[in-house]
């Protein structure tokens, strides 16, 4: 066990925790904010993409 | 002759179950007869209270067969025990779910890490009534609003809870309706509940393929503890977006996702057998639960409160809420409670990305505390 099994430790497993998830969820964020870049590569045709599947 | 007769009676009373009924079936089932009415008549969650509610019910009638090993719902119990089937109710999920809110605006996604401060409450509060630390972590996850991943955080910190952990998360969950609107009115005024938000862009289809792809990578790098999750979910949205599956992810969506519900619901209403589940422990978790919706709910509004000290298009608060997870729940509240105050006001499309998001910040919230617990 990596965290002590006290208050103590549940305090910390939870801030560590709650500002690492923030962390981490903002990443995820920015990542989807540059996915409008992906429209610059090329486009896909729903109707293509349908009509050629079996 | 008489005698025989009156031996023969309570030998075949004896085998049937009415002379082991004691007042914690009678509470039992009680509640499990309110879940029903409340599925039916208030229309709370039909789908996940109805099959919860008929399975408390006949679990809690002593000498039924279907709760004991090699009963079906004893199985069904299995299924969810062994992870089976969490990840394949995020398959599901996944086929049903279109994330093009959660990419048309990235900003919202922070939301869905604010929600859930609830769980951290509830871990606090669990450790300070003498749950051990990987107990407090399973009792937090509740707060993530998410059935399948306190499930699955659950079996992996302390399985002996899975019980009491996993009815609290699905009867919040379906009780959402009841327990968000007064944090969320207390929490707001009626101005910032009828702001509206500007309509999204349009998300490419490009983009909507890319998206589970890139979020599958990343999960399975960085948070291998809660993967097989987040995997499936994006294996099923992946057969919805490439529009070149549309058998696969219409069973996904449509057949299989009800099979999974009716195990996974007839599985965890199996487990409210009053011997097991009416003891102070279940109390404490029952109450803790409770305070981490409600910590979940009123955080996720005071972080888009906060949001809007920042930004210049403010984003109506509501939408906080619905980073709690719960999809589509948590969302059709959000919804619910703006157009209460403005019927034109639709916010149910925005309030799908923080709401999508809570889904990761539960995972990555598992994830880590996992990690940080040194369990694999």
């Amino acid at each position: 066990m990596i965290v002590p099994d006290t208050i103590y430790g549940a305090i910390l497993l939870s801030v560590i925790d709650f500002f690492l998830s923030i962390v981490v969820i903002t990443g995820i964020g920015i990542v989807l904010a540059a996915f409008p870049l992906l429209n610059k590569v090329g486009k896909l045709d729903d109707e293509k993409i349908r009509n050629s599947s079996h | 002759m008489f005698e025989q007769i009156l031996g023969f009676l309570q030998a075949m009373i004896d085998q049937t179950g009415i002379t082991h009924v004691w007042w914690g079936n009678i509470v039992m089932i009680a509640i499990g007869v309110t879940m029903i009415l409340l599925a039916i008549v208030k229309k709370y969650e039909p789908l996940l209270l109805i099959g919860i509610g008929f399975s408390c019910v006949i679990s809690n009638v002593p000498g039924s067969d279907l709760i004991l090993p090699g009963g079906l719902f004893n199985y069904a119990y299995h299924g969810i025990e062994l992870l089976i089937i969490p990840p394949l109710i995020f398959f599901g999920v996944g086929a049903m779910t279109d994330f093009g809110p959660m990419i048309a605006h990235p900003k919202l996604v922070i939301l869905g890490a604010m929600a859930h401060l609830g769980i951290f409450i509830a871990l606090i509060g669990a450790k300070a009534l003498g749950f051990s630390i990987n107990e407090s972590g399973a009792i937090g996850i509740i707060g993530g609003a998410d059935g399948p991943m306190a499930v699955f955080v659950c079996v992996k910190l302390a399985p002996h809870l899975l019980p009491q952990v996993a009815v609290a998360a699905y009867s919040y969950m379906a009780l959402m309706p009841l327990i968000q609107p007064p944090v969320m009115k207390l929490l707001t005024s009626k101005k910032e509940r009828l702001i509206r938000m500007k309509q999204m862009r349009p998300v490419s289809r490009l983009e909507k393929i890319a998206f589970p792809i890139v979020i599958g990578i990343v999960v399975n790098l960085f948070f291998p503890p809660v993967a097989p999750l987040i995997t499936m979910l994006m294996l099923g949205n992946l057969f919805k977006e490439c529009l070149v599956t549309d058998r696969l992810y219409k069973t996904a969506a449509n057949d299989l996702m009800n099979v999974i519900i009716i195990i996974l619901t007839v599985g965890i209403g199996s487990t409210m057998n009053a011997e097991k589940f009416l003891t102070f422990k279940t109390i404490e978790i029952v109450i803790l639960g409770l305070i981490a919706f409600l910590g979940g709910t009123a955080s996720g509004v005071i972080g888009a409160k906060i949001m809007n000290l920042f930004l210049k298009e403010k984003i109506n608060p509501l939408l906080g809420s619905a980073g709690i997870a719960s999809v589509p729940i948590a969302a059709r509240v959000a919804h619910i409670v703006a157009a209460r105050e403005d019927r034109e006001n639709l916010l149910i499309y925005h309030a799908m990305g923080p709401n999508l998001a809570g889904v990761f910040g539960t995972a990555i919230s598992g994830g880590i505390m996992l990690a940080l617990l040194g369990v694999k």
